[in-house]
């Protein structure tokens, strides 16, 4: 954050930071910082989880969902060579104005990302292949996960990580709870629960050769982080995941995860 | 006997039946299901319903035994499709059928078909019917989009059920030996709904009167549904009395 990166004043920037509701609280300008309910620590917690553990220089990163951006704007700080944001409910929804407010933040970060409006459930191979895809926060909003996890093999590379929503703990085997209407917080856009045997048996059936879990950073259980590498992923992007980070196959980690009902 | 009787039985030993079908008073095809369960299902499936003149679509239809019984039960046009036993390597259960259909002179229409691809301009059919759904799809939830495309009224699903001890909608997956040929050992994999998880996913999808039933042999392991469209006139429901019970419009 030297100079500012757009001509726009502080004031003019603050009106048009107001018009937006945010979701990530993202540091535009030294005093300006957006204001979503996803503050600048739980984000950095997040990111430290999500992409401190891989080593993105010269690597090609999918942001699904990117909304206002941060990650997308993390893994390229991070030394990412190339990162296309995409998303299409929040971008085009008129209140959030989700693109308007991702090329606002990325003019005053200065920062060189491709975008593309497209939806999770229209995403094809055509896309191109990335080293790393990321996938937070949307498993549970898509009515049929099922079908845009298949979609989203054929974009990955090397490795896809999943941050989401997570249920029916208490079970030994793979399902997940589906939520009608806004059983889920209220929210109609929330359907499923996956627990961590379905997503350990879901990315394996469409061809990923290891799954890798860890707890959210902080004391929410009802939350997963996953990373699936494909079979033809660099051992060295992998190199970075600590003790944190469990083989799902090995033996005992499903059952240690199992909560009690 | 004529030749063309004696060629019979050897013609059906050349086919892995997965359905029992008679197809002379004193041939049936030996096959994986029995005649007694096949017959059970019918009931308790077609059995509320008027077929007469109805369009209907079967989806895993294995050997058609209930695209077969719809016809006899008067629908008009009767499409029965099939996908892994009906492509998969080793799996011949469409020519089976259609054997079948030939032998009893039952003129169905057949097709493989993965039912995730169906979308409104493949046709429209009064009634759609699947059996042993969830557990053989890899992807039920756009199999069940698929369906609800191609129905105007009714939608009858059988199917494995999981989680029963659970009040919230549902579904495990699951893997399960392939029942129909492919390479030996093969597993397909598959989900077990709960009767909730059912409910509320053909409600999202716009079914509006829902009924339930345990199946007629095998108790509340297996489910019957019949989903009706608000376009279906309320009569379709006058056959549905007990066991069934209306799960969108409890009684009392
Ligand atoms: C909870 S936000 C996550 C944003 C960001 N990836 C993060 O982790 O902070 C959910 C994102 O999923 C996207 N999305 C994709 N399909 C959606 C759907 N069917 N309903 C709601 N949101 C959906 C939204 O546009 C939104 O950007």
């Amino acid at each position: 954050m030297d100079q500012p990166k757009t001509s726009l004043s502080y004031d003019e920037l603050l009106a048009r930071m107001q018009q937006i509701h945010w979701f990530h609280s993202i540091a535009l300008r030294p005093g300006l910082t957006t204001f979503g309910p996803k503050t600048e620590l739980i984000l950095a917690h997040e990111e430290q989880a999500l992409l401190g553990c891989l080593d993105l220089h010269g690597r090609t990163v999918l942001d699904i969902g990117a909304w206002n951006g941060h990650f997308s704007f993390a893994a390229k700080r991070r030394g990412a060579a190339r990162v296309l944001a995409t998303d299409s409910y929040t971008w085009t929804h008129p209140h959030f104005k989700g693109q308007e407010s991702f090329e606002l933040a990325r003019a005053e970060l200065g920062l060189e990302i491709d975008t593309q409006l497209i939806d999770p459930t229209e995403i094809t191979g055509d896309l191109g292949l990335f080293d790393v895809v990321l996938f937070l926060g949307v498993f549970y909003h898509l009515f049929d996960p099922i079908d845009v996890i298949q979609r989203l093999r054929s974009v990955t590379g090397q490795v896809l990580m999943i941050e989401t929503h997570q249920d029916a703990l208490e079970k030994t085997r793979p399902g997940m709870v589906f939520y009608p209407g806004t059983t889920l917080g209220g929210d109609a856009t929330n359907w499923w629960g996956p627990n961590p045997p379905l997503m350990l048996s879901l990315l394996k059936q469409i061809g990923f050769a290891r799954v890798m879990y860890r707890e959210y950073p902080g004391e929410v259980m009802y939350r997963g982080l996953y990373a699936a590498f494909t079979p033809e992923a660099d051992p060295a992007i992998a190199a970075g995941f600590g003790v944190e980070w469990r083989d799902l196959e090995a033996p005992g980690v499903l059952d240690s995860l199992v909560v009690a009902a | 006997m004529t030749r063309a009787q004696d060629a019979l039985p050897k013609a059906v030993a050349a086919h892995r039946w997965l359905q029992s079908l008679r197809l002379r008073p004193n041939l049936v095809t030996p096959g994986v299901v029995g005649e007694a369960h096949l017959l059970a299902e019918e009931e308790a499936i077609f059995g509320p319903l008027n077929l007469s003149g109805a369009h209907v679509l079967e989806v895993g239809a294995a050997n058609g035994y209930l695209s077969f019984a719809a016809l006899r039960r008067g629908a008009t046009r009767v499409l029965a499709t099939d996908h892994l036993a009906w492509t998969l390597p080793g799996a011949d259960a469409q020519a089976a059928t259609e054997l079948a259909a030939r032998e009893m002179g039952l003129g169905i229409e057949t097709m493989a078909l993965d039912p995730r691809a169906l979308t409104a301009e493949f046709g429209k059919f009064d009634v759609v019917v699947a059996t042993a759904f969830f557990e053989q799809l890899f992807n039920p939830i756009a199999a069940l989009r698929g369906l609800r495309a191609v129905t105007t009224r009714l939608l009858l699903i059988e199917t494995l059920q999981d989680a029963q001890d659970d009040g919230r909608p549902v579904m495990m997956a699951q893997t399960l030996p392939m029942p129909f040929g492919g390479p030996s050992g093969a597993m397909v994999p598959g989900w077990a709904p709960n009767p909730p998880a059912v409910l509320h996913l053909l409600h999202t999808l716009g079914f509006s009167r829902i009924l339930y039933r345990n199946h007629p042999t095998l108790g509340s392991q297996r489910g019957i549904f019949a989903a009706l469209l608000p376009a279906a006139p309320e009569g379709v429901l006058e056959g549905f009395g007990e066991p069934w019970i209306n799960l969108t419009h409890p009684k009392g």
